[in-house]
């Protein structure tokens, strides 16, 4: 690619056909599963364009056509557009709020008349426009609060209207922004608390408070020994907090009469080693070192605060994430989707059913088989082997995008790219996670899979965009 | 480049590191994939649950003939109406209440019942719909509901309820023992109906079917590959004589007791009369379990099998048994005669009747006399040969259980019982050890601890016809499709007594009936050579029971006969008349004597007895 520098100049256009192709094969297997989930071989056959798959065709039609648009529109516009686009599409936002309609208890949907529009799932095209424009602005700095804080609002806004609308599962795709944030420098740390409070939060319903409070402890001296090193300090200093612990409990069991509970001796053995770490970080000058206790001491924290934030989840929701950790099954009711997805996927086998054949979404076991469970048709009929290729399809589509976006001279569309892989991935990581059980039921959209001409036309804006920035893109020539 | 976003190095270590996390991320997609469908199987059979319809296709339940192709058990359709609870939508209670033929609010506690036993298992709502309901039912539309064949009973000749049984729900017990049975199968529980249960229950197929999550039918599975037709149950053809049965049933009317008569050739049972029976018709159909009750509280329990269940004293009919066990063991002969002066005089002695004297063995049994018999019994039990009467004793036990009392005979009826015959531990139990051939004087006028099914004396009456041997008495004679039936119904059974000691007692038997001062005169009938031999048993419950056993004609006998009328007192009053109206009916088709036989269908017996029970 280096040699065609020049010619890059000259603003001559360089589509990277492979994404292309590689999206509408996707579009494509999409529409076949569309077609096989709604597929009832008892009913009068023939072709219907009334049908889902013949209304999901002319919106790949629509898709196809607005790919050109976009391709044929000068790059300098997504540049202009992306703050009044964003600000226009809040305000839809919020008139949905007002004049929408409620679909699932969700009021997330504008009707035109006969004709639907998700205006939530153009806000993560808008948004990552209008993110792309600030982080490449020469005011940004991932250094400044200001700035931080300003991007953070920026995603903000459309997050609490999308979530003021009862669509906690759209809302929830902004997140994945955060992988946007944390490519443009964002403090590492912000993701390794991040990722501690996930696992507490699935751990404080399958473990014991003690246990629970053992691996917090194992993790953050691990953390610590990562940044510092002196792995036999680390071994003693365990060996030391555990024999502490025992110690205390055998004293607190002789008096009680083997009635003391385990948990208060080990964070009483903690508590009395972090004073001891604590003096350590502060001879030593080792800020890391107070980073991990106030890692623990948050960690201990929120693990006691946990019900309590479970508490104020909505009720199926609450469900929906004890049925995954298989704390609570309840497969008549709240497990049901996922145990009969599961049953779809999992009886597809290694080479599926074959095309058409699978029985569980012919004959409707699988509720939302067309758009959110679509994958079960995908995992039934095709097997281990479908799955897998329509899964090595999307990631190599979002490892394509990042490529994208790390040979963006512009900060615009590096931040852009990444937008889009993320969005990308996290559509695919939750949706498929969520049909196979490994993640909560959370309802997304299978990215060109779904059947829905919302998702469809934002998920081609979104990527046809990325291909538009990254074919003017001007090559460095090296450094 | 602004100095703020890092050197370029952590830029691309950043990138990769998300490079990494995404493929991690995909990896683990799919190795879960990888798990729940290559390595766990449980999906697949859970995806086979879910859209495949398992119908179990109960066959058509065998039915039951009699020797001359009469139908006596027919099997007719019944359906039982199911539901699975989660299948059920919104459907009129009222239609399909009155299609069932039960009120709608039956229908809803049956309906919410199911549900609370299983939402995905079929229950059963209602029983035993016709073919007429279940055709109303298929026109109309009731998600989740479906019938379910079920064969019911009918008896067409209303007769032999004991001996041809009942069908009933099989209980967990049953299910849990034999898995052909499930919720709701009927299964055979007394008469042949259970004796013949697995001929006559044929084998139950399967029709697979495809259904959508709203339980509705897309078609057969595999195109019907999988599907198992059910095969019908086999009919059974017995040796009963409907036409005698039923003059049986009409002769013993107001009586209890038992009529069983055999074939002596084949030791097929042709007539077996409980009395009082019951109609087995009563036994079918929702009205079933009030019926069964109320027939379980009658207190002469005609749900009791008196011919195989009985335990009676056999009376005088023993006689014969003590006689040819005497001449075998060579202690009597068969011209020795003894005296008889109104009775037996040694210990306490034994009354009998006035007749000639002395008597031969042929006289005696002719007479019945008592005297003759305690002579030779006593000649048994105190014969040189033996190590003491208690030794005897156990010599004529073997021979009294080769005669086939004292055991069961391993018929092919149900709740056969053996009887009894005391043993010498018996006595010793009782006597505490102190005992000798007086003591048990009881025995040779078949008094005493004997007790004897009607069962076993009819098949003495065909050992006796046979001349020493007899076939085990069985009721069916053949099973449709095959070409015989069990190999011990082929098997002669000899008792220990050689074929030539029989004549004499035959003849005192052909003489009781035949001759001037036989007890058997009334049993008598032109031309049939009946021959019989009473008896007359004394028992705790009033008056005496009246028994005969007969066989004829003499030299070439076509059926054996038992009668045992409870409190009929003298066995020639009552149970021989019976006994010859069974022969006579069998061997010539008509009955010479209707008089007669009006006037035993007319008798009446009293059972202070059992009718004092009531209360």
């Amino acid at each position: 690619m280096t040699g065609s520098s020049s010619n890059n100049r000259t603003g001559r256009s360089r589509i990277d056909w492979g994404s292309v192709a590689i999206f509408f094969v996707l579009m494509a297997l999409g529409w076949l599963n569309i077609y096989a989930a709604v597929f009832d071989d008892s009913a009068a056959g023939g072709f219907s364009m009334s049908s889902r798959y013949g209304s999901q065709l002319v919106w790949m039609g629509v898709c196809v056509l607005a790919a050109a648009v976009i391709m044929l529109i000068d790059e300098i516009y997504y540049h202009i557009l992306a703050y009044p686009s964003y600000v226009l599409l809040l305000a839809v936002l919020l008139a949905t709020l007002f004049l929408g309609t409620e679909v699932n208890g969700a009021k997330s949907w504008l009707r035109f008349g006969g004709f639907s529009l998700q205006p939530a799932e153009f806000a993560k095209f808008t948004t990552a426009l209008a993110l792309a424009r600030y982080m490449s602005s020469y005011s940004f700095s991932m250094a400044d609060w200001r700035s931080r804080l300003y991007a953070m609002l920026l995603l903000a806004a459309p997050m609490a209207v999308i979530l003021l609308q009862n669509d906690a599962g759209s809302a929830i795709v902004f997140a994945s922004f955060l992988i946007v944030f944390y490519r443009e420098g964002f403090n590492s740390w912000v993701y390794v608390a991040l990722g501690m409070v996930v696992f507490l939060f699935v751990f404080s319903f399958l473990w014991s408070p003690a246990a629970l409070l053992a691996a917090v402890l194992v993790i953050c001296t691990l953390l610590e020994g990562i940044m510092n090193g002196g792995w036999t300090d680390k071994v003693r200093y365990l060996a030391a907090v555990a024999l502490a612990a025992l110690a205390i409990y055998l004293t607190a069991a002789l008096v009680t009469h083997g009635r003391a509970d385990f948990y208060p001796c080990l964070l009483a053995a903690a508590g009395l080693s972090l004073v001891a770490a604590g003096i350590y970080a502060w001879r030593t000058k080792l800020k890391n070192v107070l980073v991990c206790i106030g890692m623990f001491v948050g960690a201990v924290a929120f693990t006691n605060v946990v019900d309590v934030a479970f508490a104020h989840l909505q009720i199926h929701q609450q469900k929906r994430i004890l049925d995954l950790l298989g704390v609570e099954s309840d497969l008549q009711y709240w497990g049901y989707n996922v145990n009969q997805s599961k049953i779809a996927i999992g009886s597809g086998g290694f080479f599926g059913k074959g095309y058409l054949q699978g029985t569980q979404t012919k004959y409707d076991f699988v509720p939302e088989q067309s758009t959110d469970f679509i994958f079960c048709t995908v995992g039934e009929e095709w097997g281990f082997v479908g799955s897998a290729v329509v899964l090595g399809l999307f990631c190599w589509l979002i490892l394509r995008l990042i490529k994208m976006g790390e040979r963006q001279q512009e900060a615009f569309g590096r931040v852009y790219c990444y937008g889009v892989a993320s969005i990308f991935f996290f559509h695919v990581l939750v949706n498929v996670g969520m049909t196979i059980g490994i993640m909560p039921v959370i309802g997304i959209p299978l990215p060109l899979f779904s059947y829905g001409g919302s998702s469809l036309f934002a998920f081609t804006l979104l990527f046809f965009v990325a291909v538009k920035l990254d074919s003017r893109r001007r090559e460095s020539d090296g450094h | 480049m602004p100095q703020q976003r890092g050197t370029h190095a952590t830029m691309n270590r950043r990138a990769k590191i998300i490079s990494l996390f995404v493929m991690a991320a995909f990896a683990v997609l799919l190795l879960r994939l990888f798990q729940i469908q290559v390595i766990d199987d449980s999906y697949k059979r859970a995806a086979q649950n879910n859209v495949l319809r398992r119908e179990v296709q109960h066959p058509p339940r065998g039915e039951v003939y009699d020797r001359n192709g009469e139908l006596l058990v027919r099997s007719i359709a019944s359906y039982d109406l199911m539901a699975v609870p989660r299948d059920v939508r919104a459907f009129d209670t009222l239609a399909l209440a009155r299609i069932a033929g039960v009120t709608p609010e039956k229908l809803r506690s049956e309906l919410d019942k199911a549900a609370r036993y299983s939402r995905r298992r079929p229950s059963v709502i209602v029983k035993q719909m016709s073919l007429e309901a279940k055709l109303l039912f298929d026109e109309g539309d009731f998600a989740g509901f479906y019938t379910v064949y079920r064969t019911m009973r009918s008896y067409p000749r209303k007769m032999a309820g004991n001996l041809l049984g009942y069908i009933s729900e099989a209980d967990a017990a049953a299910i849990e023992r034999d898995d052909y049975y499930q919720t709701g199968d009927y299964r055979g529980m007394s008469g042949i109906e259970r004796t013949y249960e697995e001929v006559l229950r044929g084998e139950k197929g399967m029709k697979v079917s495809v259904v959508d999550v709203h339980g509705i039918e897309k078609g057969p599975y595999m195109d019907g590959a999988a599907d198992l037709q059910a095969i019908p149950g086999t009919a059974i053809i017995t040796s009963l004589d409907a036409e005698l049965q039923a003059l049986g049933e009409e002769l013993m009317a107001g009586k209890v007791g038992s009529i069983i008569a055999i074939e002596p050739a084949t030791g097929e049972i042709l007539v077996m009369v409980s009395s009082p029976g019951y109609d087995p018709d009563e036994l079918v159909g929702r009205d079933r379990g009030n019926k069964y009750m109320e027939l379980l509280g009658n207190p002469r329990r005609p749900l009791f099998n008196r011919g195989v269940m009985s335990r009676y004293p056999p009376g005088s009919t023993f006689k014969l048994v003590n006689g040819l066990i005497a001449l075998q063991e060579g202690v009597i002969t068969p011209s020795r005669t003894y005296p008889c002066h109104g009775g037996y005089t040694v210990g306490r002695g034994m009354k009998c009747h006035s007749h000639s004297s002395p008597v031969n063995l042929r006289q005696a049994v002719q007479m019945s006399c008592n005297t003759y018999f305690c002579y030779a019994f006593r000649a048994i039990l105190d014969n040189d040969r033996y190590d003491g009467p208690k030794q005897a004793f156990d010599t004529w036990d073997s021979y009294v259980e080769s005669f086939g009392f004292g055991r069961s005979l391993d018929s092919d009826l149900s709740g056969e019982l053996s009887g009894f015959v005391p043993t010498r531990a018996t006595y010793d139990r009782i006597y505490r050890g102190s005992w000798n051939s007086l003591t048990v004087i009881s025995l040779a006028i078949g008094q005493g601890e004997l007790g004897c099914t009607p069962l076993q004396m009819a098949n003495l009456a065909a050992i006796l016809a046979n001349r020493g041997y007899y076939y085990t008495p069985h009721i069916v004679k053949r099973i449709d499709g095959r070409d015989s039936i069990d190999a011990r119904f082929y098997e002669r059974h000899y008792t220990k007594v050689d074929g030539r000691h029989f004549e004499q007692v035959v003849n005192g038997m052909y003489d009781a009936v035949h001759r001037d001062g036989g007890t058997g005169r009334r049993a008598y009938v032109p031309g049939l050579d009946i021959c019989g031999k009473t008896g007359t048993a004394q028992n705790p419950h009033g008056a005496d029971h009246s028994t005969f056993l007969c066989f004829a004609p003499k030299d070439d006998p076509q059926i054996a006969v038992s009668v045992y009328v409870e409190n009929g007192g003298f066995g020639g009053t009552i149970a021989a008349p019976i006994a010859s109206l069974i022969v006579e009916r069998y061997l010539t088709d008509t009955l010479s004597r209707p008089e007669l036989a009006e006037y035993v269908k007319n008798t009446t017996i009293s059972y202070p007895y059992y009718d004092r029970q009531q209360q």
